[in-house]
């Protein structure tokens, strides 16, 4: 058990798990907010180019 | 294991919310420049949140889950490698960096700015014929796993595959990028969602202490199948091996610099310095992109083990998803069949626009002696993604893979990987660099993938001596074509 690699993979599988709930959540809040102000900038941009 | 009305219930409003999303953002595309990069409007969390989605497809939960299965739990060291690749690119701006300033659509089309229009259009051809390959198999690893957790029957695979591909089709093709992005940041939620449940179901299904000391046993040769591989150290002669790793490092190096759906991103972020964020954020998301799936798979050798042996017409690649199908409670597992679509389906979608993209942008655009309009070059594009869908369709059925799924899809890739990578490093960093290199690089650098595709299963070429050869053959390329030809102009 006290094996380096076994630690290393254990270590690596927990932090993956951990990792993956917090980018669901964080990225997931923070993205959504992103796509939101891409429509608002796509609607700038179209609305510019319509006054031109 | 067959789903019940609840799984349905479960998957079928997945997919409406998808389609309904993918549909809507139609209505801000005016152009090829918002079709093809969102007009260069993406940040930095949506563009996490997209390439998540987009590198990793149910075939990438099958073949990992196959590496897992095979090698234990070394298979996924190709993923610590990548995630080293896309933080050292993130951290340095190496290649994405400078790719981005230069403000163009695709990466062939920065070879005609540094070389010339035959190197663009050649370096598309074969940019398109290794992403084209690559992305052959997918449609049919995914539907195998849709058999085999759901318990449907074999002869709907086909059918399945089918439909599943159209609903992909119509939001890529009306929507491009910006339906590609809010479809993907979908799917970024529902699948974390499912990898995360799938992980921690069995973890406490196997239990993480007895996992260990059962693919220990295996290896010792002291339980119900023998594992072959040493299942925790990579390096050992039995498993991946140094050489192996040492074509990984190179290969997640050029894949994280020119691959192209990847690369796509980074050309529809707002400038280089959100591209270079995305890159550092995304790196530790491509070990559990490797480690979960292949925990899932060495969790099901574990499972089979205990039972005895694989059943009859299970194999390797098909183990993982006929244990999760036996695993999985009801509820949970429409939860995690949705995760799974949603992974097929923004790999699908990102896929097939990127290299419709090329195709249009590298390989006919070059070639015509007045451009097509606006609407002309929209339509042109939409048409190439519906073509690859069914070129998807027709290979994915009849294509017999040259040994497992990973080697495949590392050797495809490998036919532009090796010599777009080159290219990229000289056209970016040396200034010595010449189109006769140029030339020399490309048909260099696909000599060694494509021999190993058409003859590699009769002569037993290893994978990782097809992919290096084609390295150090693109580089011995570019640099002799270039010293044997005049300096470039500005050089001269």
């Amino acid at each position: 058990m006290k094996d380096p690699f076994i630690l290393f993979w254990a270590a690596l599988i927990v932090g993956s798990v951990l990792w993956y709930g917090f980018l669901v959540f964080y990225v997931g809040i923070k993205a959504g907010r992103d796509i939101i102000q891409m429509i608002a900038a796509l609607k700038r941009d179209h609305a510019a180019s319509d006054r031109r | 294991m067959s789903l019940t009305p609840l799984d349905w219930l479960i998957i079928v409003l997945y997919l409406a919310g998808c389609m309904v999303a993918g549909l809507w953002m139609r209505r801000y595309v005016r152009g090829v420049e918002e079709f093809a990069v969102a007009g260069r409007e993406m940040d930095v969390n949506l563009g996490i949140a997209s390439l998540a989605a987009t590198e990793l497809g149910l075939v990438t939960i099958m073949y990992t889950a196959q590496l897992g299965f095979e090698k234990g739990l070394a298979g996924a060291s190709v993923g610590v490698i990548m995630a080293f690749a896309f933080w050292f690119v993130g951290r340095t701006g190496f290649i994405i960096g400078p790719l981005r300033t230069a403000g163009v659509m695709t990466i062939p089309e920065l070879f005609e700015k540094r070389f010339n229009v035959r190197v663009r259009w050649l370096a598309g051809l074969f940019v398109v014929l290794g992403g084209l390959l690559n992305m052959g198999i997918f449609l049919r690893l995914g539907g195998e796993f849709l058999v085999w957790a759901t318990g449907m029957p074999p002869s709907w695979l086909e059918w399945v595959m089918t439909i599943l591909l159209g609903l992909v089709l119509l939001y890529t093709a009306l929507g491009g990028m910006l339906s590609v992005l809010v479809t993907d940041y979908l799917q970024f939620l529902v699948m974390g969602i499912g990898i995360v449940i799938t992980s921690v179901l069995v973890l406490v299904n196997v239990g993480g202490l007895d996992l260990i000391a059962s693919l220990q046993a295996a290896w010792q040769g002291q339980a119900g199948m023998k594992l072959n591989a040493h299942p925790f150290n990579p390096f050992h002669e039995s498993s991946l091996g140094t050489g192996y790793l040492l074509w990984m490092v190179l290969c997640q190096l050029a894949a994280a610099t020119t691959w192209q759906t990847v690369i796509s991103r980074v050309l529809a972020a707002k400038d280089a310095a959100t591209a270079k964020a995305m890159y550092r954020r995304t790196s530790f998301y491509f070990v559990g992109r490797f480690l979960l799936p292949g925990l899932w798979g060495a969790a099901a050798f574990v499972y089979f083990a205990q039972q005895g042996g694989l059943p009859e017409g299970t194999t390797s690649l098909t183990a993982m998803p006929q244990y999760l199908g036996a695993l999985l409670p009801v509820g949970i597992i429409g939860i995690v069949i949705a995760a799974m679509l949603a992974a097929e389906m923004s790999t699908d979608s990102g896929y097939m626009l990127t290299w419709a993209t090329v195709i249009y942008n590298d390989l006919i655009s070059p070639c015509l002696k007045r451009p097509l309009s606006p609407s002309g070059r929209l339509l042109l594009t939409r048409l190439l993604v519906l073509g690859i869908g069914v070129f998807l369709l027709f290979y994915g059925l009849w294509y017999e893979m040259p040994g497992n799924a990973w080697d495949y899809l590392a050797v495809t890739g490998n036919i532009y990987l090796a010599s777009v990578f080159t290219l990229l490093v000289a056209g970016l960093y040396w200034k010595r660099a010449t189109a006769r290199g140029a030339y020399a690089a490309l048909i260099l650098g696909a000599i060694g993938p494509i021999t190993f595709l058409l003859i590699g299963k009769q002569y037993s070429i290893p994978p990782e001596v097809a992919g290096a050869a084609a390295f150090g053959l693109a580089a011995l390329g570019m640099i002799a074509g270039s010293l044997l030809s005049p300096r470039p102009a500005n050089q001269a």
